[in-house]
């Protein structure tokens, strides 16, 4: 893209290498921008929008109910961002989150109910022995449905957008069957919603924070380590960068695409152990869940504008989860139009993306040599082919 | 056409400048093309040719400078300007439109197309253009059934079509046979000699300017080094002119002791990627310390044999042992432990990832050996180590084994692909087309890096389309054209005459 003003010639270019700290810098923009065009949506509505603002950093981030909330919604978000990254390191595009989560969520719920689980809040089940049992169903639930998009693309390059996705619908219906009327999982009371975990078999909370919340901060080191550092991790960025010289190191492809979506599978699958079964004030499947499926949509978006870091994940998470618990809040304060608290993710979503890839590029200024271009104009049209 | 003499000034570039980013592509070049005349543009990759000749056909703008046609100063914004003046420019990638036949895609865009296509007439013009200047073309073919060589006669009719009188050929010798080249130098010659066109001619191979061309222009970096006629030049001066230093061009052939076959080919089947089998029958061995050139022009198949014979293709038939252990279907993985080293095609994407560092770069031969993978984990000390000490033995122009591949330049980069197979020592080594595109004196590097390995008793298989360095490196030449072996001839009685008519299947020799 070009243009010129005033003797100087404006353009477009694309950077030669990015350095880590434009992508920084471009979300901190994106972030600051959203935010400003947003303001004129509170105005229309009536409402000041620093005040707005301040009622979300409030409530999402210094207060008693809400932090706990910003930082269980983060983790989910953070753990599907993780779900979404490794199979995209392998340059393979995770869009079986939903289903992923849910088929981690439902082995996680299969295991207390075969313990008994659904007999009430108080059933006295074997807490040592379920919480760890549950925690690995998820695992593997999460992990094998994954692994079937990743096993088809390897073996019979069947595209794995396609397949996620359409295993999306599987998953929620399979869902549905088993939480609504009749379905084994359906709770006692009320209708359309899972079964409550016993207390017995909800996992501890340190500082009113799940466990699973440190063990997705340090997943985020494992994975870090993982995939810069050790033989398999390699093997998965060859692949991500150029599928013909994975072949040529002789990496065995169908292999490192199980991998990644395994991979990927469990930890989605986590992600949905830990918002049903270690969320306080959770602890089932909700009659919500298909909205949980969309939320876990934001590991998408935190994975791509992390730039499948790991690390870059967490504030971002953190960011998407607070304004998830802040905005609601703010909106119901306030005495917002509905759906504002919905306008405000989806814009800072949009900025974020569209910044993330502005960063890529760069503008260029150049003075035009003025002297040189303008008389020729005229001079050009005299002359005429000698061949005609 | 009565206004042009031979000898004229038709088209002059004075002092053009071009720069991209810091890189200066093009410094202060003066060119002068005369009527009638094929004039080599000569220089190593990356010396600006290309460049210069985009400029010359309104592809790009230059930064500073002039142009003039027949003495008038002129500007073009597109090459829509310069193809109106007469200018046609027939680049080394193709820009047709694989399914259209020929005669669509030769009008397309003229201005006298108009919106009813009236191709019997067009069809008539162009079979007049292929009879005046002896090209034979199946003009109703759709171009995806074209050779390389035949895609690129549709290109030069089509400058030709729309009137160019300018013709700029960007590389056009690369994808074609030596009878091919020949009879296609000798339609340019017609179109210059006859109808005094100019021909503008890019190229680095010096026999190709020596025996065809009439001025020669050597850039080196962006500058012009030396502007002369053909008839003062010799095959020395212009390398030396081209590289700024002396170079050896041809390399020793060394005698070495012919060990045990390393690998043994029994009537090899295999298919493209549009299933079509393009590896037809193939039967040879290659010994321990012998050099067998396979030599073909682009697409006859020897691509895909250095692929399954890799394992990166299935074999639909037939058998391959490696040092006596039959691998026709081992894994890739496995036929590298076997002792299998493989310098492909591709350097960027196949042989080496851009993005990844030297070092990771490296990795990509060593990742799984048990001293570089410890318990599943890298061992980066090692690997830095070893990426570090193939640089320096290979003077490898780096900012060190950290830098990206992508910022090394074609010939650092194959050096670099070519250090790391080669330090696995392999038993069999299959060079795919490894000086492809370099420039002469990382060619002359390369060739004595296969010497040496063929001195260690490697087993080479060397495969170009670049008769002189077939000729010149292998102890056995095979020819094979349309996926099989035309002929398998041994180095004292490879003639490029024998060799050339094999490789074009006009002749079949002994097996």
């Amino acid at each position: 893209m070009r243009t010129q003003v005033a003797g100087y010639r404006l353009r477009i270019e694309k950077r030669g290498e990015t350095r880590w700290w434009h992508a920084s810098l471009a979300s901190v923009l994106a972030i600051a921008v959203s935010l400003f065009l947003l303001g004129f949506a509170f105005l229309q509505a009536g409402a000041d929008p620093r005040q707005v603002y301040a009622e979300i950093a409030r409530y999402a981030f210094a207060s008693q109910f809400g932090l706990p909330q910003t930082v269980n919604r983060a983790v989910f978000i953070l753990l599907c961002a993780f779900a979404f990254i490794v199979p995209l390191r392998a340059g393979l595009w995770n869009i079986g989150l939903p289903g992923q989560v849910y088929a981690g969520t439902l082995a996680a719920f299969a295991v207390a109910y075969l313990f008994g689980g659904k007999a009430g809040i108080n059933a006295a089940l074997p807490g040592w022995l379920v919480i760890p049992l549950m925690i690995l169903a998820a695992l593997v639930g999460g992990g094998l449905y994954g692994a079937i998009a990743g096993f088809l693309r390897g073996r019979f390059e069947v595209n794995e957008i396609v397949t996620t996705m359409m295993m999306n619908w599987i998953m929620l219906w399979l869902v549905a069957h088993m939480i609504r009327e009749g379905g084994p999982f359906m709770g006692r009371t009320a209708e359309g919603e899972g079964f409550s975990l016993p207390l017995s078999v909800r996992l501890p909370q340190v500082l009113n924070v799940p466990l699973t919340a440190y063990g997705a901060v340090l997943l985020a080191l494992v994975l870090l380590f993982f995939l810069a550092k050790t033989t398999l991790g390699y093997q998965i960025r060859v692949l991500g960068h150029s599928p013909a010289a994975a072949r040529y190191a002789g990496i065995d492809t169908l292999f490192i695409s199980t991998l990644v979506f395994g991979l990927g599978g469990m930890l989605a699958g986590l992600a949905g152990y830990h918002y049903f079964a270690a969320v306080p004030g959770v602890y089932k499947i909700p009659k919500s869940y298909g909205d949980f499926g969309d939320f876990s949509f934001y590991g998408l978006i935190t994975g791509l504008i992390a730039r499948s870091h790991p690390l870059a994940a967490i504030p971002v998470a953190l960011l998407f989860g607070g304004m998830a618990s802040g905005a609601r809040f703010m909106q119901g304060k306030l005495q917002l139009t509905f759906g504002i608290d919905y306008a405000l993710l989806g814009v800072l979503m949009i900025t974020m993306v569209a910044f993330q890839a502005l960063s890529e590029y760069r503008l260029s200024i150049e003075r035009v040599p003025t002297s040189v271009a303008l008389p020729l104009e005229r001079e050009e049209s005299r002359v005429e082919s000698p061949h005609h | 056409m009565d206004s042009v003499e031979r000898g004229q000034v038709v088209l002059e570039a004075r002092g053009i400048s071009k720069r991209f980013g810091e890189v200066v592509a093009n410094d202060r070049i003066d060119l002068q093309l005369r009527a009638g005349e094929i004039h080599a543009v000569l220089g190593e990759n990356g010396a600006g040719k290309t460049t210069l000749m985009r400029i010359l056909f309104g592809e790009l703008q230059p930064d500073e400078g002039e142009i003039f046609f027949h003495g008038q100063r002129v500007r073009f914004h597109s090459p829509r300007d310069a193809i109106r003046l007469g200018i046609g420019m027939v680049h080394q990638e193709r820009k047709l439109i694989p399914a259209h036949t020929v005669v669509e895609n030769i009008i397309l865009g003229h201005p006298d197309t108009g919106t009813v296509l009236d191709l019997r007439q067009a069809e008539r013009r162009i079979a007049a253009l292929c009879e005046r200047y002896g090209f034979r073309l199946p003009l109703q073919a759709k171009v995806w059934q074209l050779s390389e060589g035949e895609k690129q006669i549709v290109e030069i009719l089509k400058a030709l079509y729309h009137g160019a009188r300018v013709l700029i050929m960007d590389e056009p010798t690369s994808v074609l046979s030596p009878p091919e080249v020949e009879r296609l130098l000798q339609s340019l010659r017609t179109m210059a000699s006859e109808d005094l066109a100019v021909i503008p001619f890019i190229t680095h191979k010096l026999p190709v300017v020596l025996e065809h061309s009439d001025r020669v222009t050597i850039l080196r970096r962006g500058r012009v080094v030396a502007e002369l006629e053909t008839k003062q030049a010799t095959e020395q001066s212009l390398a030396a002119a081209m590289v700024g230093r002396e170079v050896t061009l041809h390399v020793e052939r060394i005698e070495v002791p012919i060990g045990e076959p390393v690998l043994t080919v029994d009537d090899l089947w295999a298919r493209d990627d549009r299933g079509v089998l393009a590896v037809q029958g193939v039967s040879f061995e290659v010994r321990a310390g012998e050099i067998l050139g396979i030599a073909g022009v682009a697409g006859n198949g020897q691509e895909l044999l250095a692929d399954a014979l890799a394992g990166l293709r299935p074999v639909e038939r037939g058998r391959i042992r490696l040092a006596g252990v039959d691998i026709t279907r081992a894994s890739v993985l496995q036929r590298w432990k076997l002792g299998l080293g493989y310098i492909p095609t591709e350097r960027r994407d196949v042989g080496s990832i851009p993005d990844f560092s030297l070092v990771d770069n490296v990795l990509l031969n060593y990742y799984s050996e048990p001293t570089f993978s410890r318990r599943g984990v890298l061992a980066a000390s090692e690997a830095r180590a070893l990426a570090g000490q193939l640089l320096r033995e290979y003077s490898v122009v780096a900012a060190g084994p950290e830098a990206p591949a992508r910022s090394l330049s074609g010939g650092n980069l194959q050096k670099v692909i070519v250090a790391r197979v080669l330090s696995r020592r392999p038993r069999l080594l299959i060079a795919a087309l490894p000086t492809h595109g370099l420039d002469v004196g990382a060619a002359e590097f390369i060739h004595r890096k296969l010497l040496e390995a063929k001195r260690a008793g490697t087993g080479i298989i060397l495969i170009s389309e670049d008769l002189d360095e077939v000729l010149m490196l292998s102890d056995r030449v095979a020819a094979i054209y349309e996926g099989q072996f035309t002929g398998i001839v041994p180095a004292a009685e490879a003639s490029k005459e024998l060799i050339g008519e094999l490789m074009a299947g006009l002749r079949r020799g002994r097996l």
